[in-house]
């Protein structure tokens, strides 16, 4: 059995690497001593994947939102029973999530993983989709659309990504609407199916104290499907500029909530996704992590309090930076952060606090190690940009403050937009 | 260090004290690290003092005396980690504090991390800031207020906050009524003073738990453990894991109203359980079968058949008997939802199980009891509340316990548990949804 293995002394893990005859590749992390064995089998379709051409064929079509999740529900429904439940009946313990690029399979367990696998591998090649389980699907995604609404953190981050994009649809509820999904038919579900689930738009990871030929020879065994086409999807033109500043939106909440962002609107590849990924967050720490003045600021003038958090969000076809959380005062602490972030463009970060920076994020990468399926999520992830999360390390270690400068100026010249929860009775 | 290849175990180092010190055994993770935990019975009057501890020892202490200070060093630790907080388990209030920092041989110069990271640990724990006779005043302000706000925003997550109201409502006048972190009008009543001698209260007087998990040498473990402030304790508060039997006599209903898009059913049953009754393991399964798994009754009928819900589940509190069923539901379904839910139950008292529920519980729960061995912050409460209830057990021999249950000993178990209150979150219809501008 021929696949490629590659050793990350420095890291103490171990990657092996295999291509299916099909094109899929196939990942496997050792994690010597550790019980939990984690599979995944992803798609790189996700909720922006709206108007693409049909795999085998010349027609390009446009789908409801929420499809891919919807998909994503249907696929554990098998002529023989629901997926979950088998899954379960062997002690594992399956999932499954839609993102904005990726649907993603998974089980874990600690026993029988080879049945496991086998199901994991079968299932996902094989779609039961009936007009009755396609409609009586509608009633469980719309109580699960119901309780998104009700979630305060999901609607002021929604709520800011509609402030951020005029047309990209990573501003689109990933659930889609009630209206949305009521559009939604076998037929559409078949043709989504047909275009990305094929080998070389997909890939499975393993994570846990097993063996390469062990793993690989299942997947010998259990992949027959094979690639009808290429996957074209198509994205609409997004214009630098916010769609809007401000958008606010009343909920039952005890405080207002606010969240705060600034879009990327600079397009990177492979590895360079992981590194801009880095410096955005060494950035972040420095305009507002705990060390930096912002923070001790408005936390002694009561304006954030322990809820406060940032991101960097840097994707093929996407990226942005926000923060945000409870705020007596949001415009009040929004306007003393963009005051805050031009100040830090004019000045740079010094070579000392990204030494420092560097040396703690470093530390807390290699802390991400510890959990089988956070590698799991994360080689998944870095796959589908073309990268390898295990390069992380190698990317912290050849990093210097220019690029961090360079992006700091790319990215935070760009205006800020900001989304507000108020409470109801204010 | 030594312990048979594969097995996790909990070695008891030394009581100093009231202070247990133990051991865990397993070095195949990238961290090192140290929890600790102070223990206390739930009161009203003390709930929100111990809630505010934490808060208040994370501010600083005399060597790095701000928050600034205090990151700035775990920065130069290669981002290690330094934390406390509160949780409730049962009748009792943990207040608790952690550390971890990766290990040596992943630093640039094999550093020596443990010594440094436990002295910061043991620095948030003596030396809190403080003036004249209470903490800090500046600060207690913010973290009062702070703590106030947290109360308050209970109503935030409907799902934990409609969950939290069906247990203050069920056990209205018992303990465990009372939030983890108390209530408003008790946090309004704390000063710098009268936290400040709570803080000393805990020092002196709340049993403590110490886990130290990871790869360090016995000699710095033994170094930690000579430097831990352990003078002045002599009184050490005796902290029960008490679990009030309480007969129900009739079932209490509360539906409130709230401007919200989806309902929220909680169902509250007692179970009447000890922890440390025998009766603890088919309970367990009793609820992996009710409402555990995708192969629950509750996922499979209320969810899957009848598309009521997106989340139908079920979940005990060991320490107080309790079994509380939640799900989201469209307020038209209120009765028909109920109607299905109960049917579960009364179909398990009725002994309507087949195998394959069982035995996919019973997988389910070895398959749990294996990977949380995978987990640093699982394994110390894994062993923690055996050290609670004295049980003895280790994740081995409790797997042995839950593959032993039978279908007749959840059927008898079953039939014990009562529906005590149903508790309804329910839309008040002006919700317009989207009102953006």
């Amino acid at each position: 059995m021929k696949y490629s293995t590659i050793n990350y002394e420095h890291l103490g893990e171990t990657l092996y690497e295999y291509r299916h005859e099909s094109g899929l590749k196939c990942l496997l992390v050792r994690k010597p001593g550790y019980n939990k064995k984690s599979a995944m089998f992803g798609t790189h379709y996700g909720s922006i994947d709206n108007i693409f051409k049909v795999q085998g064929g010349d027609k390009e079509i446009e789908v409801p939102d929420g499809i891919a999740h919807f998909l994503e529900h249907k696929l554990f429904e098998q002529e023989d029973g629901n997926m979950l439940d088998k899954f379960s009946r062997l002690g594992a313990s399956p999932n499954a999530f839609t993102s904005f690029n990726q649907t993603v399979y998974f089980f874990s367990c600690t026993d029988l993983f080879e049945e496991n696998f086998k199901l994991l591998l079968d299932y996902v090649q094989k779609p039961w989709l009936t007009d009755e389980n396609v409609e009586k699907e509608k009633g469980i995604i719309g109580q699960e659309i119901r309780m998104y609404e009700d979630n305060a953190d999901w609607r002021v981050f929604f709520n800011l990504l509609d402030c951020l994009y005029v047309n990209h649809p990573v501003k689109l509820e990933i659930a889609g609407s009630v209206e949305s999904i009521a559009k939604i038919t076998k037929e559409l579900l078949y043709d989504c199916y047909h275009t990305f689930y094929s080998p070389s738009n997909m890939v499975v990871v393993v994570v846990g104290d097993l063996d390469p030929d062990t793993v690989f020879s299942m997947v010998d065994e259990k992949i027959h499907f094979r690639d009808k086409g290429t996957v074209e999807k198509k994205y609409p033109e997004e214009p630098h500029h916010l769609n809007k500043d401000y958008k606010e939106q009343k909920l039952a909440v005890s405080m207002p909530l606010f969240y705060m962002g600034i879009k990327d609107n600079v397009r990177v590849t492979g590895s360079d996704i992981i590194k801009r990924r880095i410096a955005l967050g060494i950035v972040l720490t420095e305009a507002m992590g705990r060390t930096s003045d912002l923070y001790t600021r408005l936390y002694d003038e009561g304006l954030i309090n322990d809820s406060f958090r940032f991101e960097a969000s840097v994707e093929q076809e996407y990226g942005f930076v926000a923060w945000g959380g409870q705020s007596p005062d949001p415009k009040k602490t929004a306007g003393i952060i963009s005051e805050a972030l031009q100040t830090l463009t004019t000045q740079g970060i010094s070579q000392e606090a990204f030494d420092r920076i560097k040396r703690a994020h470093r530390g807390m990468f290699i802390r991400s190690l510890n959990s089988v399926d956070n590698i799991a999520r994360e080689m998944m992830d870095s796959f589908f940009n073309a990268t390898s999360y295990l390069d992380t390390g190698r990317i912290y270690e050849e990093l210097d403050l220019d690029y961090v400068n360079r992006v700091l100026h790319e990215v935070f010249k760009g205006s800020p937009a900001l989304s507000v929860i108020l409470p109801q009775q204010a | 260090m030594a312990s048979p290849a594969g097995k996790t175990t909990a070695e008891k180092l030394v009581v100093k004290n009231g202070i247990t010190f133990y051991r865990i055994n397993s070095d195949k993770f990238k961290t090192t690290r140290v929890d600790l935990f102070f223990v206390d019975r739930l009161q009203k009057e003390r709930a929100s003092g111990n809630a505010l501890l934490p808060a208040m020892m994370k501010r600083g202490c005399k060597s790095f005396p701000s928050v600034k200070e205090l990151e700035l060093e775990l920065e130069r630790l290669y981002g290690a980690d330094l934390d406390g907080g509160i949780i409730k388990k049962g009748e009792m209030q943990f207040i608790g504090f952690h550390m971890s920092h990766i290990n040596d041989k992943y630093t640039f110069g094999n550093e020596k991390l443990f010594d440094e990271c436990s002295k910061l640990l043991l620095c948030m724990l003596e030396n809190p800031l403080v003036e004249e006779d209470g903490f800090k005043r500046s600060l207690f302000a913010q973290e009062r207020d702070n703590l106030v706000n947290y109360i308050r925003s209970r109503v935030n997550d409907k799902m934990r906050f409609s969950f939290s109201r069906c247990i203050e409502e069920m056990c209205a006048g018992e303990p465990y009524a009372i939030p983890e972190d108390g209530t408003e009008e008790d946090a309004l009543l704390l000063t710098p003073q009268n936290t400040y001698a709570l803080y000393g209260e805990m020092m002196k007087t709340y049993p403590a738990y110490v886990y130290i998990s990871g790869q360090v040498d016995d000699a710095s473990v033994q170094r930690f453990i000579d430097a831990f402030p352990v003078s002045g304790r002599d009184g050490i508060k005796k902290v029960e894991p008490v679990c009030a039997q309480k007969e129900v006599i009739d079932v209490k209903r509360v539906d409130e109203s709230m401007e919200i898009s989806q309902g929220k059913l909680c169902m509250g049953f007692r179970t009447h359980v000890e922890p440390t009754s025998p009766d603890y393991f088919p309970l367990v399964v009793l609820n992996g079968i009710l409402g555990g798994d995708p192969h629950s009754k509750l996922f499979q009928n209320v969810r899957e058949k009848a598309s009521l819900a997106y989340y139908a589940q079920s979940v005990i509190e060991k320490y107080k008997g309790l079994l509380v069923i939640m799900s989201g539901i469209e307020a038209s379904n209120r009765n028909k939802a109920e109607e299905i839910i109960l049917k579960q139950v009364e179909d398990i008292k009725k002994g309507s199980i087949s195998q394959d529920e069982i035995k996919a519980t019973l997988s389910s729960l070895e398959t749990g009891m294996k990977s949380m061995q995978d987990s640093q912050g699982a394994i110390v409460d894994f062993f923690m509340s055996q050290h609670l209830t004295e049980s003895g057990e280790d994740f081995e021999s409790m797997i042995e316990k839950f593959k032993a249950v039978t279908i007749d000993e959840v059927v008898r178990v079953a039939q014990k548990v009562q529906l005590d209150t149903v508790y309804f979150l329910k839309p008040n219809g002006n919700n317009s949804g989207e009102g953006a501008k």
